[in-house]
């Protein structure tokens, strides 16, 4: 039995997991649960010695385990399968597989013997796959396969699955979960960390649910919730308590962005958006649904084959983000702020001040004092906790970091902004802030689209919500800020979309 | 020969022909054939072919001992000064210091391993990047190479040693059986033994390979060790097949050893190597070389054909994973 | 940050030292004549040619070409001399204009193909290396052009002391000493204030959020490569001066010291950030080494040996101060 009792871990600026416990049996499948934040990969990866606890203890078998390491909870028996992708592609599948413990004789690779051995950790799977396969040459599906064979090659007890349903299809994420089943008749316990509802009922026995970094639920067992009651737990917060500002829609003015019929080369197809000035609209969607890259492709950066974009009415061929910025005011806040939206070994000056030096510099040259001034103007008005604005954005906390790259944006000017998961990572109370400063700058006229996969802060945010689901929009609804209808009205949408359809691959 | 991890499939022959190495061997097959019309057969002679092959032999060392280093994605400025250093070490061996040849040999080699490694230690505890402190030990072992002797020659030293330089076997050089031996070697190691393994985990993804309890300290270090030990090949192939030695040797190899891995197919960025590539290619420029002395073109044509084919290799290569990435 | 983690301080103490150590066991190493107004003309070269480096580190990229950019750059000044009969400003601008010619040329396959910096270098320099010999040989039929421009020969031998306004002469300093100091005077603006200088350090620190914030990053690599054929072009020139002629050896040793003054100076080669003073006190360092060392009649090796030792402490110092600040800064 893995218990682990108050884990605490803290980053700069953030307390990831403030008193976390979570109690694993043999024999059963465990979901974790939790919202954007919540900490749980925090715990996975506490769990599975990447990060090490700043509070509380593990214990398995009543014996304390002190994980110093990845190899410490392998020795331990507990194995997983992260997020991202850990395989080597240049090598086969069996190879992968026994990386960890390449079986050798005087030194020389004993081919036979990790041939063998990855074929018991597929058969264990009942996966059929050639283990000389390079695994370069897999469909991420079976890539995911892989890394649970790899995760049991040490007779591991306990495996933790971390979202592995991500980028799976119907089907495939169907035939994982026969696997999560056999391995749990076996004896194994499996924690399984998803934000698929549907599929974790289905799958699971027992349920923890994380909130703000605490368990809000222990190891009850789900058959005890329903969906509802679930979600209730998981987002605990009362919505009236953020004071949104009152404003009003330009309904007469023309869409201030405008898409119509826009298929992509990543394989976006007919996708129809338009946000007046004013408006939020929200684009809600799971991972892998090609929020981000529809952003991007509006932005020049990836290729669109077919339909138009309009700006303020006129049609717009944008090629690159200067364009995008200087011609038509268009900002993208992107959600991947540490290698995307923050230059984060540079001063905060710099990163705010970056799109308009253009317009600070005086012959060239960009006098410091008028970047400074800059700077402080968006540090006082987004409220950014900086010793100093010479401070390198990537010393400042997660929140701090979010509005220094939205500061970007707003000092340029932007009058259309994509705001791309603007609070995952960021703690309760930054939360809330951000959802009023949004809020706020739709009320001065600026059209928002805010993509995001929180749907509590798409219902309270958004004016209209847009539903995307396998690189197409498959729902648009009006927003009555009503939380349990409008999430069941979204969530119906998006699982009607991938049980009849399946997934198209996005490459 | 065979190659990291593409290795079965190419033995399988299902897409042998799509192979950068497959390129290459018929760039050079071509390219040699073409050659020998050229000279109207001259190519073909004993002598010249003999010659041919005997000054081979470095430059596949050489090519292997920067490619082991760029498979953990690391660099090794420093190859072409060890190269002369050992052998002026083995030199002064031999000549001051009157031992025999077989305590010359197996102490340049260890000497050149040991310089490896303690460029790879110094990798590793400095966090200094591996290009900047194989410069610094580069101008260090400079100067210690020209510390053996000075400006002066050594010659006629051990005539086992020169016997063997000048010895064939079926026709071949010795020393350049002795470079594929080593080829075969490395190829091995990395195909076929755990440590190899572990280093082209290492350099592909050093955090995957991380999680899966494999020290990438320990892989940088071994990396260097043996790119070290093979700039010791290098050297006692030199100190063998020349003759005579002074501290100008290595001087102009730094630039091939980059240039064979490279035009071979090897990426900067680690995780793979290709020791059937770097042996053509190092046989490649060879070809060039021999062109230009046969036709007295100026020789300086060489480096000048060289600079196209590396980039013209590089390029190819970019264009042939964007028509692969466009069919997947 | 203390005063005492700015690697520039450790330098400017290593100096210091250094000369007094220099002086006090050869006197004549502060003789001004013999020692001081050589020094300041080699360190004039290296200062530009670690300038030229600097430029393209500022990206995260290398220039393994620097020395060939600066021979061939050097020939074309030769060139419109010898053919043209061109005099000293133009035969200068023309190398200027041959050497971000060059560097241009680099950029532009790097940022079109995405293939690293040091392979594109590289083979350019394999390619250079060739064509420079060729082309002597094509026109001069040797390894150096029989004149120069007028003028030169005053780059080579004049200090401003040998210009007097009445009585008032100037201080013994090289006439090639200002083109060195407006270079760094001028990079150093260019990265310090400019905005397509910044812009280059913001490509060199993320290209990715570079390209998100709407810098043309293409563009920005393509110039900064420009840059450093520029200054090596430059660099060619004073050595050429310095020399007393263009030849085709020009540049065949300015690969390591065009890394030694950057990096010594604390660039490093992750990109986003340079120090044009940092590579000022780097060139300097090393060729008071150089210098003091052939002073002593150090051997050739002993010199090189020097070297090597000094930048390996220099930069496992840096890395030790680097880790002790952050200890500082983490304990509070």
């Amino acid at each position: 039995m893995l218990v682990a009792e108050n884990l605490v871990k803290t980053f700069p600026g953030v307390r990831a997991l403030d008193g976390a416990t979570l109690t694993l049996q043999p024999g059963t499948v465990h979901a974790l649960l939790g919202e954007n934040g919540a900490g749980k990969s925090t715990l996975v990866k506490l769990l599975t010695g990447v990060y090490r606890p700043d509070g509380g203890r593990i214990t398995l078998d009543g014996g304390e385990l002190h994980l110093g390491g990845p190899l410490d909870a392998q020795r331990a028996g507990i194995g997983v399968v992260h997020q991202e992708r850990n395989l080597i592609p240049a090598f086969s599948v069996a190879e992968n597989i026994v990386l960890h413990h390449l079986p050798g004789r005087a030194g020389w690779l004993d081919r036979a013997r990790m041939r063998a051995e990855a074929r018991r950790c597929l058969d264990l799977l009942e996966v059929d796959l050639d283990p000389d396969t390079p695994v370069a040459r897999l469909s991420v599906a079976q890539g995911q396969l892989v890394e649970i064979a790899k995760a049991l090659s040490l007779d591991n007890k306990v495996l933790l699955l971390d979202e592995p349903t991500a980028s799976l299809t119907g089907d495939e994420a169907d035939r994982l979960y026969t696997v999560v089943r056999r391995l749990r008749d076996s004896g194994h316990a499996v924690v399984l960390v998803s934000h698929k509802l549907e599929e974790v009922f289905a799958v699971a026995d027992t349920v923890t649910v994380l909130r703000d970094g605490r368990s809000v639920a222990e190891a009850e067992p789900l058959a005890g919730f329903t969906q509802g009651q679930i979600v209730d737990l998981m987002v605990g917060r009362a919505f009236a308590s953020i004071e949104l500002a009152e404003r009003t829609v330009g309904e007469q003015a023309p869409p201030a962005l405008r898409l119509d019929g826009v298929s992509t080369a990543l394989g976006h197809r007919d996708v129809s958006l338009a946000v007046r000035p004013g408006e939020i609209l929200g684009l809600y969607g799971l991972v892998g649904a090609g929020r981000s890259e529809l952003a991007k492709a509006v932005l020049g950066l990836e290729r669109i084959t077919a339909g138009t974009v309009e700006v303020h009415g006129e049609p717009a061929r944008i090629r690159n983000v200067g364009e995008a910025l200087r011609r038509h005011r268009i900002g993208y806040v992107t959600e991947d702020r540490k290698d995307e939206g923050l230059f984060l070994e540079q001063p905060v000056t710099r990163n705010i001040a970056v799109t308009v030096w253009r317009r600070l510099a005086r012959a060239g040259l960009v006098p410091d004092r008028r970047e400074r001034a800059l700077a402080e103007t968006y540090v006082e008005r987004l409220g950014i906790r900086v010793s100093s604005p010479r401070q390198l954005a990537g010393q400042l906390s997660g929140g701090n970091q979010q509005k220094v790259s939205l500061a970007k944006w707003l000092a340029a000017d932007c009058d259309i902004l994509i705001v791309d998961e603007p609070t995952v990572g960021i703690d309760v109370r930054t939360k809330a802030a951000f959802h009023e400063l949004i809020a706020g700058l739709a009320a001065q006229g600026l059209a928002l689209l805010l993509i995001s996969s929180d749907l509590p802060e798409v219902v309270v945010l958004a004016d209209r919500i847009a539903v995307m689901s396998d690189l197409r929009v498959v729902g648009e609804l009006d927003n009555d800020h009503d939380y349990p209808r409008m999430s069941q009205q979204i969530i119906r949408l998006v699982h009607a979309e991938t049980h009849v359809e399946g997934r198209v691959s996005a490459a | 020969m065979t190659l990291s991890a593409t290795d079965r499939v190419t033995r399988r022959g299902r897409h042998l022909w799509r192979t950068p190495e497959f390129t290459l061997g018929v760039i050079v097959a071509t390219g040699f054939l073409a050659l020998a019309f050229a000279t109207g057969g001259n190519l073909l002679s004993a002598g010249t072919l003999e010659a041919f092959f005997r000054f081979l032999a470095v430059p596949i060392v050489i090519g292997l001992s920067q490619m082991v280093v760029l498979a953990v994605g690391q660099m090794n400025l420093s190859v072409g000064a060890l190269t002369g250093f050992c052998a002026m070490a083995a030199a002064w061996l031999m000549i001051e210091a009157g031992f025999p040849a077989p305590v010359a040999v197996p102490a340049a080699l260890l000497l050149g391993l040991v310089a490896g490694l303690i460029n790879g230690a110094l990798v590793v505890l400095t966090r200094i990047n591996g290009f900047i402190v194989t410069l610094a030990t580069m101008t260090i072992i400079q100067g210690l190479r020209y510390g053996v002797n000075g400006p002066d020659t050594y010659q006629g030293y051990s005539e086992g040693l020169r016997a063997f330089g000048r010895a064939s076997i079926l026709g071949l050089p010795a020393v350049f059986l002795v470079a594929i031996a080593v080829a075969v070697a490395v190829a091995l190691f990395f195909s076929r033994t755990v440590t190899g393994r572990q280093l082209l985990a290492s350099g592909g993804s050093p955090f995957a390979a991380r999680l899966s309890g494999i020290s990438n300290d320990r892989s940088v270090i071994i990396a260097h060790g043996l790119s070290g030990l093979l700039a010791g090949v290098a050297a006692v192939i030199t100190v063998s097949a020349s003759g005579s030695v002074n501290a100008t040797i290595g001087d102009d190899l730094l630039l091939p050893s980059f240039a064979a891995p490279i035009i071979g197919g090897v990426a900067l960025t680690g995780g793979m190597v290709s020791v059937a590539g770097t042996v053509l290619a190092a046989f490649l420029v060879r070809l060039v070389d021999v062109m230009q002395a046969q036709f007295g073109i100026n020789p300086r044509w060489v480096d000048l054909i060289i600079g196209a084919v590396v980039l013209g290799a590089v390029l190819l290569g970019t264009i042939r994973q964007r028509v692969r990435e466009r069919s997947t | 940050m203390p005063l005492w983690a700015n690697p520039r301080v450790g330098l400017v103490v290593l100096l210091v030292l250094l000369v007094a150590l220099f002086s006090t066991i050869r006197p004549a190493f502060l003789d001004t004549r013999l020692t001081l107004t050589p020094l300041q003309s080699d360190i004039s070269v290296y200062l530009v040619i670690g300038l030229a480096q600097m430029s393209v580190l500022s990206l995260g990229h290398m220039n393994m070409a620097v020395g060939r950019m600066a021979a061939t750059s050097a020939f074309a000044m030769g060139l419109v001399h010898h053919t043209l009969g061109a005099g000293l400003l133009v035969s200068l601008f023309t190398g200027l204009v041959v050497g971000a010619g060059l560097g241009a040329l680099a950029g532009l396959i790097i940022s079109r193909t995405g293939v690293n910096s040091f392979v594109v270098t590289l083979a350019m320099d394999f390619a250079l290396v060739g064509l420079i010999t060729i082309l002597y040989t094509g026109v001069v039929d040797g390894v150096a052009f029989p004149t120069m421009p007028a003028g030169m020969e005053a780059l080579r031998f004049d200090t401003f002391a040998d210009y007097c306004a009445g009585e008032i002469c100037g201080p013994r300093i090289p006439l090639v000493a200002p083109f060195a100091l407006a270079a760094a005077l001028l990079t150093g603006l260019l990265f310090r204030w400019s905005r397509v200088g910044r812009e280059i350090l913001m490509t060199g620190s993320s290209p990715r959020a570079a390209e998100l914030s709407g810098i043309p990053t293409r563009g920005r690599v393509v110039q900064a490569h420009a840059l450093s054929g520029l200054l090596a072009a430059l660099a060619g020139f004073l050595l050429a001066a310095n020399n007393g002629a263009f030849s085709a050896g020009i540049g065949d040793g300015f690969l390591l010291p065009s890394f030694l003054a950057p990096v010594l100076g604390g660039t490093l080669l992750a990109g986003g950030a340079v120090s044009v003073l940092g590579t000022v006190l780097g060139a300097t360092l090393t060729q008071v080494i150089y210098k003091g060392l052939n002073l002593l009649q150090f051997q050739l090796d002993r010199l090189q040996l020097y070297i090597g030792l000094v930048l390996l402490a220099a930069l496992s110092l840096d890395r030790a101060r680097h880790v002790l600040a952050g200890r500082r800064e983490a304990a509070p």
